[in-house]
């Protein structure tokens, strides 16, 4: 009766396809069809003009109401939003059968929709702006030429910690056992970044996943807990009531952390790990049974532009891959260049990628251990 | 006299400790619902900002609006559906009623994940396009459970002698139910329906599964955003329905009196007197 | 009124439970025994290896944890709502429905939001905190995790008992008092067994989600509060093994079930003795 999970942040980003029932109904023959596209409605063609008004499904508060309504006087349409709280969310949504015009799903999500041929491919030609996003995205490892997609922001994972209770942080992710914040410290609650910074901080790949590595892995988060007050996805919430002095957060947290503390944001710290980088990007694109694919072109070109990007970015806090938008970020991480991501971050960082059935299962069993 | 079992003032200082702890977030709320910045830990300066975030926002209203109406069908079906199941399970002899009042229970038991996954295949399977219709759909069906419980919890105190008085003076059974039984279970179908009221415009899983596009009912505009924090236009509009919700609950106790008659507003509809 | 005639009020409820519940249900089942796929979703099959990892000593000390602060939740929601409901049916006079429906005003901010406040309200630099001039320590415990559990459920103990003492004849108490003496006596000869249907309804309303609910542990927990509740919505959201999370959830309920029959058993034969006695 309450709620429902979605309780946080990215918890679920990056999981596994979730809701992707509709789909095996779909290969078994029982008849959840119409939402899965063929390669043909995949490379319907769309005019870059107006063809009705536009329904977008977003993350809420991730983008700027503001840069909606100046596209609404613009190009005369309505703009109507919904929500989603996750990625699985999002997928089964998808599934059922609503139709949604313009879509942000994560990179590894992006991986599996064109796969399952439900999005359109993008004409670059009638996106005006797409000259403007950084080449690293020319031909990323989600989408093949980016012939589907946009991107939209990019982000992360790093450590958050208040400069005025801790001492002794030090660019690893060992300060995650600082002794000074021992009790006040929370790892976020999502088994792919709790696995994914132990893996790093014992020297394995972020996705790691040998049963001696896990073994090992599986002791760092036991060692690690010793630490913890607790799990979490709001880091923003935990730092400025003081329960958390460190926190395992994204660097979106701590612009909203600083952005909520107008009396003393320098005291809100972001730090990335020298052991490695988890870093990942979401993305814009437009579903097969989109009603409106001219509006939705449209959109995307508008939300591309360097100038509303910028005012954007003022709004969301994270960085987007798009030049000229780059001093509206500078401006809120200020002090702290840890809080960037440049594309140099996104080649030297690690992604997580999709692993299999029994991959997943070994992860999700060291998660439950610990926990337990 | 001692224990407090018949000492008010005891006893309502219990009551008062209660309605504090129930409503000490509830100040938290609304003080930040004034809050000048868009935080819900930090509170910095007071302004009417979010109740005109609230005011502009379109969606926000039909969000509202939809909860509102998914809530009040949720409440109506429901509550004549469960009402009659608790009589039917209670009433008849037999094992059929008795292992049925066991098998009422699972509702309650199940996960709301799993509750909305299955509901959404099952609507997937059937080919019919989510919308509020089948939002109100998997709501009914998760609230019959807690009208039983509720209903039951009276009933099973009740005697059958009153309806078989009604019967001796000429009652057909449909009368004895409508004048005698309905009557004296009042309170607990209203306590029912107030529980399924609130749970159902509270649901965020099941929503989320089962709904259409657009409208989307409000929590799941709540629980969508955490990913990048709650705005306080939330706390706003939870504001604005206790207060007209406190207002609607005073004017049914004030109203009848005003008006110069004895009994409660709530009395005149629960249709009985005091 | 024979058996016919009352048995003719449960065929709408049973109908619309066999196709809303029971099938969805069965499609639940069917994806116990189903197979996690590559890229997430289930296929279906015969694999009741599924109940065979759900069963894993594992997830005991999990599942006992969610019973057990079910339980306390059960019987904090008992202790404070009684009284509450007590109150307000033999005291509350022409206001005792603006009081009742008081109990749920709050439920009308949502629950999320709610629990944000008690944050604010509770954490190391709160409200609180400020009043009385130190951390009070109380978050991510599990004195926090019950609390929440008793914050969110409290109303469903208090309406079913309000229901069952309101209505109930004063002179049945006037005569208690002529009988036994004292208020006390009273109240456990006369009114309390009077009202036992009541709390067992609100105590199933309460303990049978609390051990399910994943919310409480989830924001006002600590380290060791995992509860069954969130390990089904991590099989759902994060590991994506919907088999897995499924055939959990069919244990949970196996088990919660028989637990309701032994309780219910119980109670009917204390009856009987009560009866007797």
């Amino acid at each position: 009766m309450h709620v429902g999970n979605g309780i946080g942040r990215r918890e679920f980003l990056r999981g596994g396809a979730g809701m992707v029932l509709g789909g095996s109904l779909l290969s078994a023959g029982c008849g959840v069809g119409q939402e899965t596209g063929s390669e043909e409605a995949v490379k319907k063609v769309v005019p870059a003009k107006v063809d009705g008004d536009l329904l977008v499904f977003n993350w809420t508060e991730y983008m700027d109401p503001k840069l909606i309504e100046s596209f609404e006087d613009r190009y005369k349409v309505k703009v109507r939003t919904a929500n989603f709280d996750s990625m699985p969310s999002m997928m089964a949504k998808l599934r059922s059968g609503n139709a949604y015009d313009v879509i942000f799903p994560t990179a590894d999500y992006v991986n599996r929709l064109v796969q399952a041929n439900m999005l359109l491919e993008l004409d670059k030609e009638k996106l005006r702006n797409a000259e403007t996003i950084y080449p690293f995205f020319d031909n990323p490892w989600y989408d093949a030429e980016s012939a589907h997609t946009v991107p939209y922001a990019m982000y992360t994972t790093g450590i958050a910690w208040r400069d005025d209770k801790v001492d002794g942080i030090s660019g690893s992710w060992n300060d995650l056992m600082n002794e000074s914040a021992k009790g006040k410290v929370f790892m976020l609650d999502d088994f792919q970044e709790g696995i994914g910074q132990a893996n790093l901080l014992n020297g394995f790949d972020l996705n790691a996943t040998g049963e001696e590595e896990l073994e090992q892995t599986q002791a760092t988060l036991e060692q690690q807990k010793e630490y913890l007050r607790g799990y979490s996805t709001n880091a923003a919430p935990q730092l400025l009531s003081g329960a958390a002095w460190i926190h395992h957060a994204w660097n979106g947290d701590i612009i909203n952390t600083r952005n909520q503390a107008k009396k003393n944001p320098e005291i809100y710290k972001f730090e990335t790990c020298k052991e490695g980088i988890p870093v990942g990007s979401d993305c814009m694109a437009i579903p097969v049974n989109a009603k409106s694919p001219g509006t939705a072109t449209l959109f995307i070109d508008w939300i591309l532009d360097p100038v509303n990007a910028s005012q954007n970015i003022q709004y969301h806090g994270y960085p987007m891959p798009i030049e000229g938008s780059e001093d509206s970020f500078a401006e809120l991480a200020a002090d702290d260049p840890a809080i960037e991501v440049s594309t140099d971050d996104l080649e030297s960082g690690s992604q997580f990628k999709e692993l299999t059935v029994q991959e997943r299962k070994a992860w999700d069993r060291v998660w439950t251990e610990v926990k337990a | 006299m001692r224990g407090g079992y018949d000492r008010p003032r005891f006893l309502w200082l219990v009551t008062a400790l209660t309605y504090a702890f129930l409503f000490a977030p509830i100040a938290v709320v609304v003080l930040f619902s004034f809050n000048g910045e868009k935080s819900l830990q930090v509170l910095d300066g007071l302004s009417f900002r979010w109740y005109e975030a609230f005011w502009n926002d379109d969606e926000l209203r039909e969000s509202l609006m939809a909860s509102i109406q998914i809530a009040a069908i949720t409440t109506v079906v429901s509550t004549v559906i469960g009402t009659a199941l608790a009589l039917g399970v209670i009433r008849s002899r037999g094992k059929t009623g008795s292992w049925l009042g066991i098998l009422l229970l699972i509702p309650l038991v199940t996960p709301e994940i799993v509750a909305g996954v299955s509901a959404f295949v099952l609507f997937a399977q059937l080919g019919v396009h989510l919308s509020l219709t089948t939002i109100i759909l998997a709501h009914i069906t998760f609230s019959i459970s807690y009208v039983v419980v509720v209903v039951r919890g009276r009933l099973a105190t009740m005697g059958t002698d009153r309806e078989e008085a009604a019967l001796d003076l000429g009652a057909t059974p449909w009368q004895a139910v409508r004048l005698v039984t309905l009557p004296a279970l009042w309170p607990a179908i209203l306590a029912a329906a107030m529980i399924v009221f609130a749970l159902s415009f509270d649901d965020f899983v099941l929503s989320f599964f089962t709904t259409g596009e657009t409208p989307q009912p409000l929590p799941v505009r709540i629980y969508s955003a955490l990913r990048f924090g709650i705005s306080p236009t939330i706390n706003a509009v939870g504001t604005v329905m206790m207060l007209v919700s406190a207002l609607f609950i005073g004017l049914a106790v004030a109203l009848p009196r005003l008006l110069g008659r004895q009994e409660s507003g709530m009395a005149v509809l629960t249709g009985r007197s005091e | 009124m024979n058996d016919a005639f009352w048995r003719r009020f449960l065929v709408p409820g049973a109908l619309w439970l066999a196709f809303f519940f029971a099938v969805p249900f069965g499609i639940a089942i069917a994806i116990s025994f189903g197979q996690a796929a590559e890229f997430g979703g289930v296929i279906y099959g015969w694999h009741p290896e599924n109940y065979g990892d759900a069963l894993d000593p594992l997830f005991a000390p999990i599942l006992l944890r969610s019973v057990g602060y079910a339980a306390a939740t059960a019987l904090l929601c008992l202790a404070i709502g009684y009284p509450v409901a007590y109150t307000i049916a033999r005291f509350g006079g022409r206001w005792k429905n603006a009081l009742i429906a008081f109990v749920l005003l709050p439920f009308l901010i949502n629950y999320l939001v709610r629990t944000y406040a008690w944050v604010a309200l509770l954490s190391d630099e709160g409200l609180l905190a400020n009043l009385v001039g130190q951390p009070l320590g109380v978050l991510n415990t599990p004195v926090a995790v019950i609390g929440g559990l008793v914050y969110g459920y409290l109303g469903f103990m208090i309406l079913p008992i309000y229901a069952a003492l309101e209505r109930m004849d004063p002179a049945l108490i006037e005569a208690g008092k002529d009988l036994y003496g004292t208020p006390r006596q009273t109240f456990w000869h006369v009114t309390w067994p009077q009202t036992l249907p009541g709390v067992l309804a609100g105590a199933l309303l309460v303990f049978l989600p609390a051990v399910g609910d994943f919310v409480s542990a989830q924001l006002l927990g600590g380290p060791d509060t995992y509860m069954i509740g969130n390990l089904i919505q991590q099989q759902f959201y994060g590991a994506d093994n919907w088999p897995f999370g499924a055939a959990l959830t069919v244990v949970l309920m196996a088990f919660l079930m028989l637990f309701v029959i032994f309780f219910l058993r119980g109670g009917r034969a204390a009856e009987r003795r009560e009866a007797l006695a």
